[in-house]
């Protein structure tokens, strides 16, 4: 006997595992193989990479990577391709982290930038610095906001930071720029006590589901340029010519999208169909 | 309470009205607030300790896991107090084994939330039909693909973003400031004494 | 200015004698309804306050917390209340246990508390939340509580719930994922009725005069946005200028 509402019931009620494992082959797809489709440059990209061409040789950035592991999967390609940035336009760095995870990410991201770091013969402790993880609470923020100095006297490796570009920063407000990689962590305590305080540039590359909270921020002018996510980082691949990981993955990041897509279109088209069959007010959705 | 009330005013009131000694003071406060803060993951590991212990000692339920806990914990901090964070032996433990378990995760939400999503965008009133077409509209415009054929998408998808999308966030940004602060007048007041281990009556 | 009027609002509304008038959340009818279908379903009911410290979504989510805990101390349902995911929570798991227990104790039942049901995980996040799912997988609740402040893992649980026909009501605090929290779950409070709710159910003074100061505040913005919009078209960017840092 044919079941209540036919077709249309199972294009409502489909199993979500079905979601997974259509999603799991669209992803795995072209991540192995390739397809190269193209990709538009949004506007907050355009923005972004924008103001990072402001920056001159020699201005100091903080560079704070306000992102535990899981989060760098995401922010990767934006933060490969903006470390090219800084590492071509000479900028030094100070790189401070906001999660204990962090003292594993330098040894990856620079061996992926290592061609670069060659290239433009960019060194730590002269380029750039790693004051490690600095930034466990507010009250940390705070306080190096308000004296660098007094809260970090040496690096990670417990090298001073005495003769080196460090000694120009008294308070946050002698950064040139904040250039922030965040899943959420300690960048509200910047925006508070650094841009707020100091009125330091500060720019954002966030993670995806942060970015309409960051988006306010934007428009307020407390952050002068956003990142978001795998795609803005993939965009500024492709503006600084230099494609990556973020390019890559731009295949599967479309097929990702339109499969759900086509899933909601068949969702509604079952739902719409059981309850103009059946005279049903209301279906639930998958099982 | 004294503590919290001085502590407060050492750090508001420089934030508002610069004055040498008084800044000199506050960052001091606030760089050992920062130390002592360091100092609670030394309670965190001491009193895991004592909880597994117990556990182990009573044989509870799922005490073996502990013992694993306890070897796993013991293992990390004598490989990074012993070794040094740079060493390779803690940093493959960080690379070979939380990175990817906290990676998987993060990485699991991606699913989630497209089942999630499938489920719930369905137009069973004209309201949620409205959500659908504008999460339709945000959603092509997420992949990449349509913007490079379609570049129209991206104005329709920021003005959604940019009006409905911000002013809730703009809304609810304001209110949790406002509680924020309200909360901590209530903890200047000792009307909220929770966060010092009182519980009702205990003042 | 608008600090110092904030602290005297605060002040004197927590001072009066008469409590100001909070509205029902909806999401408390649910909670009542879910728990009870568990109780019917002989299932346990899982309740979660959060993974930060003592922050303005803690206090509200221990409050519903302590009303969980009294229905099922009544009804004799099964509590489990995992606790954990963050570094702050070694101390709010501490208030959490008497909170439950002087619960149990107050419906009369003070050895039906069980502190094994209260499990702390792990103090990070992405450990909590393989604990947290480990434990709706295998007890199967009939309802899953989950509010106070709980950020990306929210998600994972939620769902996962939902998997397991559990009645899903959570509470979103994080703008990011308060809308895949919205369909992820049966019944959501969203921002503000979290700790309007923790506030409706303890009856504190303290807490009912923050909801009533936040929504005095709350008009201030709605007139102040208004009467902004107003200048900025006639060409005067005076409020601009006054809030501006």
């Amino acid at each position: 006997m044919a079941k209540e509402g036919g077709i249309y019931r199972l294009m409502a009620t489909y199993d979500k595992r079905w979601v997974y494992v259509v999603l799991f082959i669209v992803v795995l797809g072209p991540l192995i193989n390739p397809i190269g489709m193209p990709i538009g440059i949004s506007a907050l990209t355009k923005n972004y990479y924008a103001q990072l061409n402001t920056l001159q040789e020699g201005d100091i950035v903080f560079d704070t990577w306000n992102m535990e592991f899981s989060g760098y999967m995401e922010l990767k390609p934006g933060v490969l391709a903006t470390h090219k940035m800084f590492i071509e336009k000479g900028v030094k760095l100070c790189i401070a982290f906001g999660h204990y995870e962090g003292v594993a990410l330098p040894g990856e991201i620079f061996k992926q930038l290592q061609t670069w770091l060659d290239r433009y013969d960019y060194r730590e402790g002269e380029d750039y610095i790693i004051i490690g993880y600095v930034f466990p609470n507010e009250a940390a923020v705070a306080a190096l906001a308000q004296d660098f100095h007094a809260n970090v006297r040496v690096d990670w490796k417990g090298n001073s930071i005495e003769g080196t570009f460090l000694d120009d920063i008294q308070n946050a407000g002698d950064f040139d720029m904040i250039s922030d990689y965040t899943t959420g962590l300690a960048t509200t305590y910047m925006i508070n006590h650094m841009v707020l305080q100091y009125g330091v540039p500060m720019v954002e590359n966030s993670i995806g589901v942060s970015v309409p909270g960051h988006l306010a921020n934007l428009d307020a002018g407390l952050l002068t340029a956003l990142l978001a996510s795998t795609r803005g980082g993939a965009e500024l691949e492709y503006l600084i010519g230099s494609p990556g990981p973020g390019l890559k993955s731009m295949d599967a990041f479309t097929l990702g999208h339109y499969s759900l897509m086509i899933f909601i279109i068949v969702g509604n088209i079952g739902h719409y169909g059981w309850t103009r069959r059946t005279g049903a007010k209301d279906r639930t959705g998958i099982k | 309470m004294t503590v919290l009330v001085v502590s407060f005013l050492l750090v508001f009131v420089p934030y508002f009205i610069p004055w040498g000694p008084l800044d000199w003071l506050s960052g001091k406060l606030m760089t050992i607030a920062a130390v002592t803060n360091a100092f609670t993951i030394v309670i965190a590991v001491y009193s895991q300790f004592r909880r597994s212990g117990r556990f182990i000692r009573e044989k509870r339920k799922g005490w073996a896991y502990h013992i694993y806990l306890l070897v796993l914990l013991a293992i990390m901090t004598l490989s990074g107090f012993i070794l040094g964070q740079h060493a390779g032996a803690y940093e493959w433990l960080l690379l070979a084994v939380v990175t990817p378990l906290s990676s998987v995760i993060y990485g699991i939400l991606a699913f989630y939330m497209a089942s999630a999503g499938a489920r719930a965008f369905r137009a069973r009133s004209p309201q949620a039909a409205l959500l659908l077409v504008a999460g339709f509209i945000v959603l092509l415009y997420q992949a990449p693909l349509t913007g490079a054929f379609f570049p129209g998408i991206e104005g329709a998808a920021t003005y959604i973003t940019n009006t409905f999308g911000m002013s809730v966030s703009r809304m609810f940004s304001i209110s949790v400031s406002i509680g924020a602060i309200v909360l901590g007048v209530r903890m200047l007041t000792g009307r909220e004494v929770a966060f010092l281990g009182f519980t009702e009556g205990e003042e | 200015m608008l600090l110092i009027l904030l602290f005297a609002l605060t002040i004197k509304f927590m001072g009066q004698a008469k409590l100001p008038y909070i509205r029902r959340v909806p999401a408390l009818d649910a909670i009542e309804d879910a728990v009870g279908r568990s109780t019917e379903m002989g299932k346990p009911v899982v309740c979660s306050f959060g993974i930060g410290g003592f922050d303005y979504w803690t206090v509200a989510g221990l409050s519903i917390l302590g009303y969980v805990a009294k229905i099922c101390a009544e009804t004799d349902t099964r509590l489990i209340v995992p606790t954990g995911g963050g570094s702050e929570t070694y101390i709010t798991r501490e208030a959490a246990v008497d909170l439950v227990r002087n619960a149990y104790t107050a419906a009369g039942r003070p050895e039906a508390f069980n502190e094994e049901d209260m499990p702390f995980l792990s103090g990070e996040q992405y450990a909590y939340t393989p604990g947290y799912v480990g434990i709706l997988v295998r007890e199967r609740p009939g309802a899953t509580v989950m509010t106070g402040s709980h950020y990306s893992e929210a998600m994972n649980i939620a769902e996962m719930a939902n998997g397991v026909d559990s009645i899903t009501i959570t509470a979103g605090c994080y703008t990011s994922n308060m809308a895949a929290l919205a369909c992820a779950s049966d019944y959501i409070m969203l921002g503000e009725e979290q700790p309007a709710a923790g506030a409706y159910l303890s009856r504190e003074p303290a807490q009912m005069a923050s909801i009533r100061v936040q929504d005095i505040y709350k008009f201030i913005a709605i007139g102040t946005i208004l009467v902004g919009i107003v200048l900025v078209n006639v060409g005067s960017d005076i409020i601009n200028r006054l809030l501006a840092t």
